[in-house]
């Protein structure tokens, strides 16, 4: 589903990507982690398109063809959702009217009629559920005066009702107590099909106990220098990401 | 041009869409402004002599007054000798229905999307329509007469209900209170009248719609609305003009006189012409709207203000009540060359008045858009509140945005908040958008939906979708 | 005789003596087309300055002689410091202490051939073309007043006190004009009050010019606690260049009508201002507060902070600008001006203003005028606390806050002390 090559990326003149090569295929969870500044979340907005980012080299190809051209609608109109770490408040916005707007600009690029009404209110309603969102929330401005959680929240809701092909959670977990953060891993689990994949980006161990991943990646300076399955993760719970660094530095040498 | 600016260029009806004229013959009277002007003007509208001596020293107060400049706004000043004061669509006969109108003026009230029968029988908004310089269509009257309400062209009122119109014409706005004003008091040629009598609620929308056609006139239309004790009326306004290339002028006088206990809502959807990108033509819209607040009464003032190329404009409350309420929003867009001068004046007077406003503004292209307040709380206005908000959104770093408000407090017990900010969209909000889909165009769309919602909110349905359609932005809320 | 044409005659006797002739005789051209400004001036509506400027008054006073033990209770004792001491407008070295190595300090009048090199360079520099009539005032007759240079590099060891005095049989008319100049790197912090030490009336018209360079750090302090014979129009102008750090704070307590006008001009890039004030006043009082920041360049910050406690019939006034120009992307201004009346013959006229050019920013003021928070009454009468005491206490704490910037001890101890004793507030404990 997504296959990326020699990815080098950066701010201005700081490059902060160094050649990344993952794919990832349908049915998959991906875990990348790694230390504070590794670039976990440049990755994330590389690969959603934000424009700040200038991608010096390398591709990202999105079920067999290229989208490095695309703005971060056409992206979002493939089917990738980025989960934001700091989810963004517009004022005056109805978190319902910009599921609408959202879910029906992206059927106007596959050709579609908007969604009737009656049906958006029933799969709002439905995902509601399904994460325990109280009522009321739809009418909220859209992440204005929201609580940590809430935000995070909203950002898996938005998951759920958009059902993308490509999930990838920014540090979801952080700012969640543990209760949020079962429901929202449990969302997580029940979103998850053999169609559609996910990529977690995490600092910590933690949300992998509710979110098995079937692959993990340790960022670190700008490179995936460690991949394994969930034990690997185990590992770096327990001892930290220093021995890979000291492994790392050690083939440098 | 950048997404930003297309999408501007839409919110703000670059392309002019009213900007037809209407071919109609009309009765006009020369150019120019004198003594005798003022009584042609009285004696074509066969009006008693309490009137015209009225407007006779008006004219004499205009004289010696200056036209003001305080405002943060700058135009080649009219020259008020070079304008028609008096243009009349041609009627061979006074209307007994609305299916006698001229084909040509049906044809103006459909473009202006305003088809009297559909809205006669889809929302059931009384509408008066005011061309130039009279009252060609009133609409609903018979019904509303039932109710007591009396609804008719100002010229009309004059004529049939000397007495409610003696006593309340001028008493809100006197007539030297500023330059445009007495001028208006001078040469008024009609406008709305209206009167809601004690206890009665309004059961309609009341609407006029304003329109200038005949080229050089000078719009003066005067609006009278009193709502006697316990009475409700929810009023709206629309203007639109023809493009032309010379300015034209707007100097209406609108007052509000809400009696005890009563409750007036008062909209205004403001599309005149705005010039074109270089600020060529458009109108001035130079306007007096002030209402007066009996005991518990209120008066709500709404207004989306999108057109004109200079506009002045301040509705305000006299809260002389105890109890007595008066409100302001107000989304101000300005783009090109458009100056917009606006805000509001909240007089409290009575005990326990409070006072709300909430200003939005929009300014983007080199368009210069102010907010001018004054929150005064007299020393005898006991326990009064206001709250003020006052927000700039700028698009584009060719355009200025100021604020100005003046609080004056006397009065210990008073409890006054202001806050104002400035900012631009976010590219954060916007990236944020399209991951979700959303292109530029759509996210800015929504962005200043929601920045100009608490104000959109306040219009009746009718007017709000109009709002929006001008604000190019699909009406939010329909789900959830 | 009107004070304006008083002035122009005095001008004109005196003209020979002075420095800078061009320059005073332009600005006193000013003053005679303009003359002093009315209510009808926008930026004079809330003051009316017309009875004052009719009244007699000097130009010239006749004591010439005070003692440090007058001097002593309007100064810091405890704290070492630098003294300049003024009385009617001339310079007292006796009772001053300005003896320093790396800085210099004296009077404009004193200064050596080397200083008088920069005065020229930086006399008026900070002012507008086209002043106000005071400014023109003060530019065409003032004469004397403190002169500060801290060359680069050079952190002034202490704080320096400035006293502008007055003592005079007769009403007296004075004007001060101080320059500041902190070069690159170089850092100070300056008091300053204006102190009448008789029972006659004075008007002072102050102006003050600061000079802050690159990386330099200045903090300066406005104690307005004179008697209510006493009126002032204080001008202070500062130019800020790039990474500097300015505040000017104001404190006013007493005086009959004290105008301040204060303006910030941004001229380099990450620059910050800070501007706060407390107003505490009461009988027959008027502070008006005009301020300015005038944001030319990118990257700059403001901090404005005022509060106002008006009693009786005082009458207080805020006038905040900001002004953004069309290149001064990303700026932060930030105002917030908060008043309580305390009786309804009090008043407060209000005016937050921003002018914005610049599309990338984020401004914003707030006002508020009110009362004290009843939640918090309630809760200090739960615990015990009289009413009467806890609104004192309030108040105390509403103002007080203001002080916490200040970064000299002695100064805040007795700032905080003017402020409890005015509100009424026994300081349990040692501050």
């Amino acid at each position: 589903m997504l296959k990326i090559k020699g990815l080098k990326a950066g701010v201005e003149d700081n490059n902060i990507l160094k050649g990344i090569d993952l794919q990832v295929n349908k049915g998959e969870i991906h875990a990348i982690m790694g230390p504070n500044g590794s670039g976990k979340s440049t990755l994330s907005s590389v690969i959603a398109g934000k424009e700040e980012y200038e991608v010096e080299g390398g591709s990202i190809e999105f079920d067999g063809t290229s989208i490095m051209d695309l703005s971060p609608e056409e992206r979002a109109h493939l089917g990738i959702f980025l989960s934001f770490q700091y989810p963004v408040e517009i004022p005056g916005v109805s978190v319902s009217n910009f599921i609408k707007t959202s879910i029906n600009e992206t059927r106007k690029a596959k050709g579609l009629e908007p969604m009737p009404a009656g049906e958006l209110l029933k799969l709002m309603r439905e995902k509601m559920e399904l994460l325990d969102i109280k009522k009321g929330f739809l009418s909220r401005s859209l992440n204005q005066g929201f609580s940590g959680g809430e935000k995070k929240r909203n950002e898996i809701f938005q998951l759920a009702t958009l059902a993308p092909k490509l999930a990838i959670l920014d540090e979801t977990d952080s700012g969640l107590d543990i209760d949020a953060l079962k429901i929202v891993a449990n969302g997580i689990n029940k979103l998850r099909t053999p169609e559609n994949a996910t990529i977690v980006i995490t600092h910590y161990q933690r949300l992998l106990d509710y979110i098995v991943p079937d692959f993990v990646h340790v960022l670190y300076n700008g490179r995936i220098v460690k991949s394994g399955t969930k034990e690997l993760a185990f590992e770096l719970e327990a001892k930290g990401y220093d021995w890979i660094i000291k492994e790392v530095e050690e083939q440098c040498i | 041009m950048t997404e930003e600016d297309k999408i501007l260029k839409e919110v703000t009806g670059a392309e002019y869409k009213y900007g037809f004229t209407t071919d109609i013959e009309s009765d006009k009277i020369p150019k120019g402004l004198s003594e005798d002007v003022v009584r042609l003007i009285s004696a074509k509208k066969n009006e008693p002599e309490w009137l015209l001596e009225r407007r006779l020293k008006a004219f004499e107060v205009w004289k010696k007054m200056d036209e003001p400049d305080w405002a943060n706004v700058s135009y080649k000043k009219p020259d008020y000798q070079d304008i028609i004061y008096y243009a009349a669509p041609k009627q061979k006969k006074k209307l007994e229905s609305l299916d006698d109108l001229d084909p040509e003026m049906r044809k103006t009230f459909e473009k202006l999307g305003i088809s009297l029968n559909e809205q006669k029988r889809l929302a059931g908004v009384a509408v008066d329509f005011v061309m130039d310089s009279v009252s060609v269509a009133t609409s609903f009257k018979d019904k509303l007469l039932e109710l007591g309400i009396i609804f008719c062209s100002i010229s009309d009122a004059v004529i049939e209900y000397p007495d409610l119109v003696k006593k309340y014409l001028g008493s809100v706005v006197p007539t030297g209170d500023n330059f445009f004003s007495a001028l208006n008091s001078a040469v008024f040629t009609d406008g709305s009248f209206c009167y809601i009598p004690k206890g009665v609620r309004c059961p309609m929308e009341l609407s006029t719609y304003f329109r200038i056609n005949e080229a050089g006139t000078g719009q003066f239309e005067r609006t009278l609305l009193v709502a006697d004790q316990g009475s409700y009326v929810s009023y709206l306004e629309g203007c639109t003009a023809p493009m032309r290339d010379e300015n034209q002028l707007h100097a209406a006088v609108v007052e509000l006189i809400a009696l005890d206990d009563a409750e007036i809502k008062y909209s205004t959807v403001q599309n005149w012409y705005p010039g074109n990108e270089e600020g060529i033509g458009g109108v001035f819209n130079f306007v007096t709207k002030r209402g007066i607040c009996h005991d518990r009464a209120k008066i709500s003032w709404t207004q989306v203000e999108t057109g004109s190329a200079v506009t002045w404009k301040y509705p305000s409350c006299i809260l002389k009540g105890d109890d007595s309420v008066g409100e302001f929003y107000s989304v101000a867009v300005t783009n090109n060359l458009q100056q917009a001068d606006t805000g509001t004046k909240m007089i409290h007077i009575g005990k326990n008045s409070k006072s709300t406003i909430i200003s939005k503004g929009i300014c983007a292209g080199k368009s210069e858009g102010s907010y001018r307040g004054l929150v005064k709380i007299m020393k005898s206005a006991e326990n009064a509140r206001n709250f003020s908000q006052c927000d700039s959104l700028l698009m584009g770093d060719k355009c200025g945005s100021h604020t100005f408000p003046y609080i004056e407090v006397k009065n210990k017990s008073a409890k006054v908040e202001h806050e104002a900010t400035t900012s631009k969209i976010g590219e954060d909000q916007i990236f944020y958008c399209n991951q979700r889909g959303i292109g530029t165009e759509e996210a800015i769309a929504l962005i200043v939906n929601g920045y100009c919602k608490d104000v959109l909110n306040q219009l009746p349905m009718e007017f709000a979708v109009e709002a929006q359609k001008l604000l190019a932005i699909s009406l939010e809320g329909s789900v959830g | 005789m009107h004070l304006k044409e008083k002035l122009i005659s005095a001008f004109d006797q005196s003209l020979d003596q002075l420095s800078f002739q061009q320059r005073r005789k332009e600005s006193m051209e000013r003053l005679k087309q303009d003359g002093f400004p009315t209510i009808r001036n926008e930026e004079w509506k809330y003051t009316n300055l017309q009875p004052l400027l009719k009244k007699e008054f000097e130009l010239q006073a006749s004591i010439s002689s005070i003692t440090l033990e007058e001097i002593n209770e309007y100064i810091l004792k405890d704290t070492d410091t630098y003294l300049m001491v003024f009385l009617n407008g001339v310079f007292q070295p006796n009772l001053s202490s300005i003896s320093c190595q790396k800085a210099h300090i004296s009077t404009i009048k004193n200064a050596n051939e080397e200083q008088q090199k920069i005065i020229e360079k930086y006399w008026g520099s900070c002012l507008p073309k086209k002043g106000d009539a005071f400014v023109s005032a003060n530019n065409g007759l003032a004469q004397e007043g403190a002169f500060v240079y801290l060359p680069k590099s050079v952190v002034l060891d202490k704080p320096l006190q400035i006293v502008y005095a007055t003592k005079n049989d007769n009403a007296l008319f004075t004007q001060t004009r101080s320059l500041v100049v902190v070069e690159e790197n170089a850092q100070v912090q300056i008091t300053e009050r204006h102190q009448n030490f008789s029972d006659s009336e004075v008007f002072t018209n102050a102006v003050t010019e600061i000079v802050v360079k690159q990386n330099a750090i200045v903090d300066f302090y406005k104690i307005q606690n004179d008697n209510f014979k006493c009126s002032i129009v204080d001008n202070t102008w500062v130019n800020q260049a790039n990474n500097c750090n300015c505040t000017v704070d104001t404190f006013s307590f007493g005086g009959k009508m004290v105008r301040n006008n204060l303006t910030f001009s941004m001229l380099g890039e990450h620059s910050e201002s800070n501007m706060r004030g407390i107003t505490l006043i009461g009988k027959d009082q008027l502070v008006d507060h005009h301020t300015l920041v005038d944001h030319l360049v990118p990257n700059c910050l403001s901090n404005e902070l005022y509060k106002g406690i008006y009693d009786h019939n005082a009458k207080g006034v805020f006038n905040g600008k900001v002004m953004v120009h069309p290149d001064a992307q990303k700026t932060n201004a930030f105002q917030s001006n908060n008043n309580l009346l305390l009786t309804d013959d009090a008043s407060i006229d209000t005016k937050p203003q921003l002018e914005i050019y610049a599309d990338d920013v984020a401004c914003s003021h707030g006002c508020t005028i009110g009362q004290l928070d009843d939640e918090a009454l309630f809760y200090l009468r739960a615990r015990g606390i009289p009413k009467k005491e806890a609104q004192a206490m309030l108040m105390y704490a509403f103002a007080n806050d203001v002080l916490n910037n200040i970064k000299i001890e002695e100064l805040k101890k007795k700032l905080n002390l003017i402020i409890a004793e005015k509100i009424g507030v026994e300081l349990a404990i040692e501050l």
